[in-house]
């Protein structure tokens, strides 16, 4: 890496002045799994680095009835392992249990996946899924922003560049709902999603209420099926309407081909996603 | 060759006991090159092309020399005795006009740290005129294609003469070739090959392809560099060789060899990867302009870009036989890519394709084809991952068509020793049907059926079993040893052998029982290239077979000496003398006797006339000892995305005499799951440009412990008869047979014969797609 | 560029030490602690060589600033044994013949102890997936996964 300077604010009042006076030049710092190799390859230079280890206030992770809390730099190791996420929380869970490698888990944020934003972000479907919301602070104030606006672009998303993520709220899915995230990767651990899929779905009296799908490194973003969640709330979930969710799933992903994967595969791997997360999510719904 | 007698089994060959240096690595202790930082030591970068192939219309360093912390920016303006045309890659130190792969060195620095390093690379500024890419190997080869060497660059061949010695002297070379990328060719053929298809029933016709690999080693290539007042240089490096090393830097730098001292440091793997200088000269440049220590490390992506990884092989393969399964004929060629200089070994693959199972008529044709990417060097056993891939998975494909079994259908044409290899010579004494005799055995083979019926139930995928043989001619080259004994009593053996595999282990082991002394009292030095015997690269799966031998007789030379000495001493005949629990003595008679340690401290003393025991050994070698692995893949295929979890995995192996069965136990397994990488998950992918696509160790994915089974290992022994007590080499075999293994599994488990490595989840899934 | 104080708990002992901000916790390590256990295999987090424990959880040493272990504690494969005899995990690995050329020991190591330390007695797959995070190019992993299920069996059930 570059030299760069590197300042260690104690609050994020304190992290936001600095963004605020050194713009551009500056970049944000927390698990650095994403951030060091970036500056590693050249591909980013920051002249000054601002690290978050000393806010405390983005590290705490509170479970509670009206919802899970999570601080930015909470690591994924944290939610792959804590009780409450595990049960309720359940895709966003295993979306942190697939990250890297434990080495890697011990670092990596939640606040950081997102923020990075890359099309591939294991946790950023089930966000999506879970219709979580992130808690932005800038020098105008706080803001709060649904995660289906949340990214914009490939590595893009709403913030300014003197505005951090401080907090990621998720409602709580309520009784008679389950899901799950699967991905697919060429091997069991230290890899990156070639397709992944996070499927959540609410019953109720034999139908479902709400059917949520989000799919990543598909598009430019990590988005939702609409489509194929309208498809499937207001009925039964049988093994035809899985089917034909999955099929709808299929037309909202427009994947590329690149050296991870061809364009058919992907398309083939969200048909295949998309069923077993919804039968999985089904069968943890007591459907 | 005789077997030292003893009246007692002494503690040597056949132990499977730990390598010594156990605890020093468990600890973190051991030092590899990176760890040691002598006093003011710089730290290199190197400059790379990102282009394939271009010219350089100008290298401007102004901007860069004037960053506080840069010692020395060098271009190959600044080092006159750089070679115009380079004949090998060590010698393209810097790129003097053109480079030839991405990834080039165009530019070299020299700073207090790797960060001011880093800055100055961001300050020089290169202007480069793009030129067309040879990229694809079969464009590559054809009339018109870009040229990649400069004309008149000779072929280098040392490598390839060195592995198949023997095998290549009676290969035909066909006519001079047009298509200028083409750096070397060969044929063989043997019969009537038109009238062999004519006669044949069955016909398999069929392209293999597996592209470059890289090694993969833990650690990056690492080289520091020491001038001291007197002009003598002084390199660490991490090297499979530390002779080769010092005489192909002294040849680059046009100076005198014993200017030179190559000190082998710990090295973190090679596999092949180590065997040639890379990184040795320019840092010793650096050095002597500096005239500071500097030392150069590469980071994981210029590995990956500008290392010297293993050839893509690209095999059209064509065999024939009859309705009773008599094979009649083979057509074959063998297209190997080397990159942008040439040193592939290129006549193995023609002989592992045409005779490891006899083919009475065939003709193969092998290309070594250069394109505009970094260099090969090998990875274990060069080609023959790829050969026995194509001939495996076509012996496999005869047999299926042919209704026959496929193990029966091996071994039936299976070459046996005085068997003709492709280019006439005997085939040796070797296990290759042992081993495979003995897998077919294995419970895992014969319930194969009942494994396939599992398809389908209980939520299992698809289930197959596959199994392939494959093998190495492991090579031979001249070396020496010494053996001392010391005034204690104890064993002091030397050689400038490389112990990357935990050879040493086995060598000591190999001067214990050749002496007659406990291993325990034994202790081997890998010397550097001041003070150790000529050595030869510890590749090759030669160490214990050629070394071995040196170190063997250096033992025996040693006790031969001990023993005239206690003779004199004693009174008694030679014959009738022992060593036994450390002491000389007359064959039962236990009680009186001579100790080694009175010996040892005799040959030392002031004014003794009893001279110091002293064991020398120096041979030149000329009998090759083929060695051979079958490996067996039970797996399962998720039908949907494709993905192959491998549930059991079994090598058998050929090790002729195990010298230490742990240490062999440790080669197998780690050869096997190299060869699960090539099989599996493996490839450098290039751009049309010539740019590596996968430069991390993300996307160039070696396996990981969750991806995997024990691998089980089972020894046979079939001893060489030139072996230093009947040893083959262990480290190359287990390399060669999982692709095809793979290949066979997948096959049987999903109907899909696929013949392109890596056998990747996405080409199994829409494979399976295309299929329904 | 002025360097910071690091101030922090390595194996056991405090220490203070100067740096440059921009160098990572496994350079300053390597480079200002002289602690060269931890290796370098590729700087970007996927191969392992330089795990270490950072208070007490195994990381990527190489993906974490120097700075971002102030008031931490970090124990490296020197800090491992105890004074004197090795540990479990040392011991097991040198008898079972683990080590070949040894330069992802030291990761594999720290990241066994770590899966040890909080799953007593792991079953295959946890240990595999517990040191699937650490690359090897030379055993095939499978008699280091004989010797990690020996020392698990030779710690005690509450871990070390």
């Amino acid at each position: 890496m570059r030299r760069f300077e590197l300042t260690l604010p104690r609050s994020i009042d304190e992290a936001v002045r600095v963004l605020r006076d050194r713009g551009s030049d500056a970049k944000l710092l927390a698990g650095g799994t994403d951030l060091l190799p970036q500056m590693k390859n050249g591909l980013l230079k920051p002249a000054c680095v601002v690290d978050l280890s000393g806010v405390a206030q983005v590290r705490t992770l509170e479970p509670a009835a009206r919802g899970l809390r999570v601080g930015a730099a909470v690591p994924a190791r944290a939610l792959e392992r804590d009780t409450v996420v595990r049960s309720t929380y359940t895709s966003l869970a295993e979306s942190a249990a697939l990250v890297g490698s434990v080495q890697v888990r011990n670092l990596a944020t939640l606040g950081g996946n997102v923020c990075n934003a890359a099309p591939s972000a294991d946790m950023a479907p089930p966000l999506l899924a879970l219709e979580a919301v992130a808690v932005i602070v800038g020098p105008r104030g706080e803001r709060r922003v649904p995660f289906a606006d949340f990214f914009t672009g490939v590595r893009r998303t709403v913030l300014g560049a003197d505005e951090i993520l401080i907090e990621i709220v998720v409602p709580p899915p309520g009784p008679r709902s389950g899901g799950q995230y699967l991905r697919h990767t060429p091997r069991r651990e230290l890899d990156i999603a070639v397709v992944g899929v996070a499927s959540q779905l609410t019953l109720s009296n034999g139908a479902c209420t709400k059917a949520r799908i989000a799919l990543a490194a598909v598009a430019p973003v990590p988005l939702r099926a609409h489509e194929a969640e309208q498809a499937l709330e207001g009925k039964p979930v049988t093994a035809e309407a899985i089917e034909q969710a999955a099929e709808l799933a299929v037309g909202v992903a427009r994947p590329i081909s690149d050296q991870r994967g061809s364009a058919d595969y992907r398309r083939h791997l969200v048909r295949v996603l998309t069923r077993r997360t919804l039968r999985t999510a089904l069968t943890r719904a007591g459907g | 060759m005789a077997v030292m007698k003893t009246t007692r089994e002494v503690k040597g060959v056949g132990l499977a006991i730990p390598r010594p240096d156990g605890p020093e690595k468990v600890t973190g202790q051991v030092q590899y090159v990176a760890d040691i930082k002598p006093k003011g030591m710089l730290h290199a970068k190197l400059l790379r092309s990102p282009h394939a192939h271009a010219r350089i219309v100008k290298i401007d360093t102004s901007r860069a020399k004037t960053l506080p912390g840069v010692r020395a920016i060098l271009t190959a303006r600044d080092i006159p005795e750089l070679k115009r045309k380079a004949p090998t890659r060590a010698h393209a130190v810097l790129a003097i006009d053109r480079v030839v792969f991405a990834g080039q060195p165009v530019a070299a620095i020299a700073a207090d740290d790797l960060a001011i390093a880093e800055e100055a690379m961001d300050l020089i500024d290169v202007e480069y005129e793009v030129l067309p890419a040879a990229v694809d190997p079969l464009k590559s080869m054809q009339v018109g294609a870009p040229p990649v060497a400069d004309a008149g660059t000779e072929a280098d061949t040392s490598e390839a003469l060195a592995h198949s010695g023997v095998a290549v002297a009676r290969s035909e070379p066909t006519a001079p070739a047009k298509a200028v990328n083409i750096a070397q060719q060969a044929k063989l053929a043997r019969g009537d090959v038109a009238r062999g298809f004519a006669e044949a029933d069955v016909v398999v016709e069929k392209t293999y392809r597996v592209p470059m690999v890289h090694q993969g080693y833990l650690e990056p290539h690492a080289v520091l560099a020491q001038w001291d007042a007197n002009g003598q240089l002084t390199l660490y490096s991490s090297t499979q060789g530390s002779f080769n090393t010092r005489s192909e830097v002294a040849d680059v730098l046009h100076i005198e060899e014993n200017r030179i001292k190559v000190i082998p440091v710990e090295c973190g793997g090679g596999f092949g990867g180590k065997i040639r200088a890379l990184c040795e000269p320019i840092t010793a440049i650096l050095a002597r302009v500096t005239k500071r220590p500097v030392r150069y490390v590469m980071t994981r992506r210029e590995e990956l870009e500008a290392g010297m990884p293993a050839p893509q092989v690209i095999i059209r393969l064509k065999t024939g036989a009859t309705r009773d399964g008599t094979l009649t004929a083979l057509d074959g060629e063998t297209v190997i890519e080397s990159g942008a200089f040439s040193g592939a070994v290129l006549t193995m693959s023609a002989v592992f394709l045409s005779s490891v199972y006899q083919f009475p008529a065939f003709e193969v044709r092998g290309f070594e084809v250069l394109t505009h990417k970094p260099s090969i060097a090998a990875y274990r056993a060069p080609t023959a991952p790829q050969t026995f891939f194509a001939i495996d998975s076509q012996m496999e494909l005869m047999a299926r068509e042919l209704g026959l079994d496929a193990v029966e259908f091996r071994l039936r044409h299976l070459m046996k020793e005085g068997d003709p290899m492709a280019n006439g010579q005997p085939w040796q004494s070797n296990g290759a049907t042992q081993v495979l005799q003995r897998l077919a055995e294995h419970p895992l083979w014969k319930s194969r059926a009942e494994w396939k019926a599992r398809s389908g139930k209980d939520g299992r995928g698809l289930c197959g079993t596959g199994l392939a043989l494959g093998g190495w001619i492991p090579g031979l080259q001249p070396t020496g040893a010494t053996v001392r004994l010391n005034p204690d009593g104890s064993l002091q053996v030397l050689t400038g052998q490389v112990d990357i595999a935990g050879t040493n282990i086995a060598l000591a082991q190999i001067a214990a029982s050749a002496y007659g002394l406990d291993i325990d009292r034994v202790k081997i030095t890998t010397g550097d290239t001041d003070t150790a015997p000529m050595t030869g690269l510890s590749a090759g799966s030669k160490t214990v077979y050629t070394v071995g031998t040196a170190v063997m007789q250096a033992a025996q030379d040693a006790r031969r000496q001990t023993l005239e000495i206690a003779a004199k001493e004693m009174e008694a005949a030679i014959e009738d003398l022992e060593i036994e629990d450390g002491r000389v003595v007359v064959r039962g008679v236990p009680d009186k006797g001579v100790t080694l340690a009175s010996i040892g401290k005799k040959g030392n003393l002031y004014m003794s006339k009893v001279p110091p025991v002293l064991g020398v050994a120096h041979p030149a070698f000329a009998q090759q000892a083929p060695a051979f692995a079958a490996q067996l893949a039970r797996i399962e295929v998720d039908p949907d995305t494709g993905e192959v979890t491998l549930h059991d995995f079994v090598v058998v192996q050929d090790a002729g005499r195990a010298i230490n069965p742990l240490g062999v136990e440790g080669q197998m397994q780690g050869g096997a799951v190299q060869s699960l990488g090539i099989a599996l998950t493996e490839a450098m992918m290039y751009d049309d440009s010539g740019r590596l696509m996968n430069p991390s160790l993300l996307d160039y994915r070696k396996l990981t412990a969750a991806d995997l089974p024990n691998i089980e290992t089972i020894i046979v022994e079939v001893p060489a008869p030139a072996g230093p007590f009947g040893a083959r080499g262990v480290g190359e075999p287990p390399i060669v047979p999982a692709p095809a293994a793979l290949a066979n599994a997948v096959h049987d488990a999903t109907g899909i014969r696929l013949t392109e490595a890596p056998l990747t989840s996405e080409r199994i899934a829409l494979a399976l797609a295309a299929a329904r | 560029m002025p360097k910071q104080m690091l101030s922090c708990i390595v194996n056991g002992e405090t220490v203070e030490v100067l740096v440059q901000p921009y160098v990572t916790l496994l350079d300053a390590l390597r480079e200002d602690l002289d602690l060269t256990g931890p290796k370098e295999g590729c700087g970007t987090g996927d191969c392992g060589a330089c795990t270490v424990h950072l208070d007490g959880e195994p990381i990527a040493s190489c993906l974490m600033l120097a700075m971002q272990a102030r008031g931490r504690e970090v124990r490296t494969i020197e800090g491992l044994a105890g004074s004197g005899a090795l540990h479990p995990l040392q011991d097991a690995f040198v008898r079972l013949g683990v080590p070949q050329c040894g330069f992802c020991i030291p990761g594999v190591l720290m990241a066994a102890a770590a899966l040890l330390a909080q799953n007593p007695r792991p079953t295959q797959e946890q240990i595999r997936y517990g040191i699937a995070g650490n690359l090897c190019r030379c055993t095939g992993y499978t008699k280091m996964l004989a010797a990690i299920t020996e020392a698990a069996g030779a710690l005690p059930a509450r871990g070390v």
